[in-house]
């Protein structure tokens, strides 16, 4: 591990800030973690699948994926690791990468460890310092001693996201519904839920949406497991001490040992004797070159760092640019007006002010004395006479389509739609039948016809019709006009003739 | 280099370091300010239900207040920080580091109605995932941030040692890092310690306990003691 190579800021941070740091690892390595992780998942999730439907136990699909966390776990922690220090591998390279990193720790965190709430941390530890059973004990000590309640208590956070994102999309899922069909809809979910079938099916979508939330908040949970572990080993070892002093070592080397052993010879005299040692030395001119070399910034008065970040803060365009600003003020007429020339000037453009607002005054009036005549005058002479508007409102008329006709409903409704239907012309016949019933409902319901209400309106007024078997045939007739209407398909003879038995079709004495 | 840190640079050259806070703290003190709420509703509406339909009014008043009123004069009276946030130790700033006022803290509560969406905050969840200072939907749309109010984990006072002058002038960051050398020091294990202050070799010219020693003097002559 070489440190000065590290990608992330090092300072002190709270847990809860080393946490935040993970999702910003996250966020950076986000392309090489996650192609990594679908490529490594994917192909396993499916297998998951194979073996449940294998063995006809679906809710071995749900699982397993669980269950084989801790080794999906090993991708974003190596693609991280590695991003850290050096830069992130290809998903390739991760793949490969897998044969080299150790394999006991996951077996073992895939068998007695595997409801461990600790995994977050304990992985960084076992898997990038590979140490030894002894050792591995103490170390994780020293590790979590601080830390094992926020690593519990992010391992309950994630899953509570896993299941907000969860809920989250098969909520949007339902939400495409259309909110007309969605009571019919639960009335068949309810019919649909006794088949295994569909209960399988339900079982497959579920482990399919648990494996999208658990491929968007695992790496997080991987990610911000491995900044705690790193924050914990900042703390532990002071790494960023470490970095600011090996960069001051270089610089003080750099500098030349000669000269700082000098400058360090002239700091270490006592003042007073500094203060008498007035005659130049021959070592002076040197000391001056060294004093400038040790110094970062030069220390004469022409700032040069100074200047080149003042010119670049001028170049933000809050400062370089010109603004031009508008804006409405209340006039006042007494308002002191510029006056370098004292009272003379200032009584002037007073008087001047309450002349112009005069004049500003008459010439409004004027024009609109002369707007009213020249209305006046046109309503006289002109005599347009302004007709009066209609303040009814039209009623929709009937559009007339290949299907509806201007002819009356038969008195025999059920006859005539199914003399239709059998001379083949169907599509008219449902028609027909869906008029006439949705008029003769009408008149059962007392209320004038709708020339203008829509299938899903006439499903509305069907729901309050009281008689139970009434209103299913007639919510029947719509879905077939709908059907036949806007998806071209039609009932068998079966069905229609069953449509057209009793109300709405024949006249029946209620 | 990568941070959750969003520094910000005042035309007088200060430059403020807002700690940005992300989706952990946040969901942790939204779940309190909740349980909060819930707990105080409960007992308000068995108080109310003794005043019969009057009493229902005044209950769904009081839901109406905790649920958009509570936020808005937490944040811009109260410091930017409800019960939940001051507990996890949260702050809501503006995105300029000044306290938020009235306007962008009703325009972040009120999105709360997109962020919940569909339930429990899912879009502001993956809202904060994506946002590099993650940022909700609302705190985008009113300018404002959730930061870290508490204080960092500090070390104890520098051990006083007969202070030394620096024999060569240093950096103010490479000041700092020797003072936090001498304040951290006691954090580190001896053999940490003397591995530390062997890198600054041609600083010190000592060598293991009284390296550490000597940067120690260093320190407390950087703070001005005798």
């Amino acid at each position: 591990m070489q440190l000065e190579r590290i990608g992330v800021a090092l300072r002190p941070r709270t847990a809860m800030e080393a946490m935040d740091l993970g999702s910003a690892m996250l966020r950076a390595h986000a392309r090489p973690v996650w192609t990594a992780w679908f490529a490594f998942t994917l192909p396993i999730f499916l297998l998951c699948q194979l073996v449940a439907w294998f063995f006809g136990m679906p809710w071995l699909g749900l699982l397993l994926p669980w269950w084989l966390r801790p080794l999906f776990d090993r991708i974003p922690l190596y693609v991280l690791s590695r991003a850290v220090f050096e830069r992130a591998p290809a998903w390739r390279e991760t793949l490969k990468g897998q044969m080299r990193w150790p394999w006991a720790r996951t077996v073992a965190m895939l068998t007695w460890l595997r409801v461990d709430t600790h995994r977050s941390l304990r992985m960084p530890m076992e898997l990038l310092e590979g140490l030894s059973r002894s050792q591995r004990s103490a170390r994780w000590r020293v590790l979590s001693r601080p830390l094992g309640g926020k690593a519990g208590g992010l391992t309950w956070m994630c899953l509570a996201f896993e299941l907000v994102l969860f809920i989250s999309i098969c909520l949007f899922a339902l939400w495409l519904l259309p909110g007309e069909v969605l009571p019919d809809s639960m009335r068949d979910l309810n019919q649909a839920l006794t088949l295994p079938a569909f209960k399988h099916a339900l079982v497959w979508i579920a482990s399919g949406v648990a494996y999208l939330s658990m491929s968007v908040i695992e790496p997080l949970y991987v990610a911000t497991g491995f900044a705690l572990y790193l924050n914990r080993r900042t703390q532990l070892e002071a790494w960023d001490i470490d970095l600011t002093f090996r960069r001051l070592r270089e610089r003080l080397l750099e500098a030349g040992v000669a000269g700082v052993l000098l400058v360090a010879c002239l700091g270490w005299l006592p003042p007073s004797a500094r203060a008498a040692d007035t005659h130049p030395t021959p070592a002076e001119p040197a000391t001056k070159v060294s004093i400038v070399q040790a110094f970062h910034q030069p220390v004469n008065d022409r700032d040069t760092v100074f200047a080149s970040e003042a010119a670049y803060v001028y170049r933000d365009p809050a400062f370089g640019s010109e603004h031009k600003v508008s804006r409405w003020v209340p006039r006042s007429w007494f308002r002191p007006t510029s006056h370098p020339n004292g009272d003379a000037s200032f009584l002037s453009a007073f008087f001047g002010n309450v002349a112009s607002g005069v004049i500003n005054v008459l010439a409004w009036g004027v024009l609109a004395v002369a707007l009213v005549a020249l209305v006046v005058f046109a309503l006289r002479n002109l005599r347009v006479s302004v007709p009066k508007v209609e303040r009814v409102m039209r009623k929709p008329t009937v559009l007339n389509t290949s299907t509806v006709h201007e002819e009356v409903i038969p008195a025999d409704l059920a006859g005539a739609a199914g003399e239709l239907w059998h001379n083949g012309r169907r599509r008219e016949a449902l028609a027909l039948l869906y008029r006439g019933s949705m008029l003769r409902a009408a008149a059962a319901l007392r209320m004038p016809a709708p020339v203008d209400a829509t299938e899903s309106d006439w499903l509305q007024y069907a729901r309050s019709i009281e008689d139970s078997a009434r209103r299913e045939r007639l919510i029947a007739i719509v879905r077939t006009w709908q059907l036949a209407a806007y998806a071209n398909r039609y009932p068998g003879d079966a069905e229609v003739a069953v449509l057209l038995s009793g109300w709405p079709a024949q006249q029946v004495a209620s | 280099m990568l941070d959750t840190m969003r520094e910000i640079e005042t035309p007088e050259g200060v430059s403020l370091r807002l700690r940005a806070a992300g989706a952990f703290g946040r969901a942790q003190a939204w779940l309190l300010d909740f349980l909060l709420r819930a707990l105080f509703f409960l007992v308000a509406m068995s108080i109310c239900s003794a005043f019969g339909r009057g009493g229902a009014g005044l209950a769904a008043l009081l839901l109406f207040a905790l649920t958009w009123v509570y936020s808005v004069v937490c944040e811009v009276w109260f410091g930017g920080q409800t019960i939940g946030k001051r507990a996890v130790g949260l702050r809501v700033v503006c995105a300029d580091g000044t306290p938020v006022t009235l306007i962008p803290s009703v325009v972040r509560n009120l999105l709360r109605v997109v962020d919940a969406l569909p339930v429990l905050y899912g879009v502001g969840l993956v809202c904060t995932m994506i946002d590099p200072s993650a940022r909700r939907i609302g705190d985008i749309v009113a300018g404002t941030l959730v930061i870290h109010a508490d204080d960092l984990p500090a070390g104890s006072k520098v051990p006083i040692v007969p202070s030394q002058r620096l024999p060569v002038p240093l950096d103010p960051d490479e000041q700092a890092a020797l003072i936090e050398f001498a304040e951290r020091a006691a954090q580190l294990t001896l053999e940490r310690q003397e591995e530390l202050a062997h890198i600054l070799e041609p600083l010190t010219r000592r060598e293991g306990t009284a390296a550490v020693t000597q940067i120690a003097a260093y320190a407390n002559g950087l703070l001005g003691r005798p």
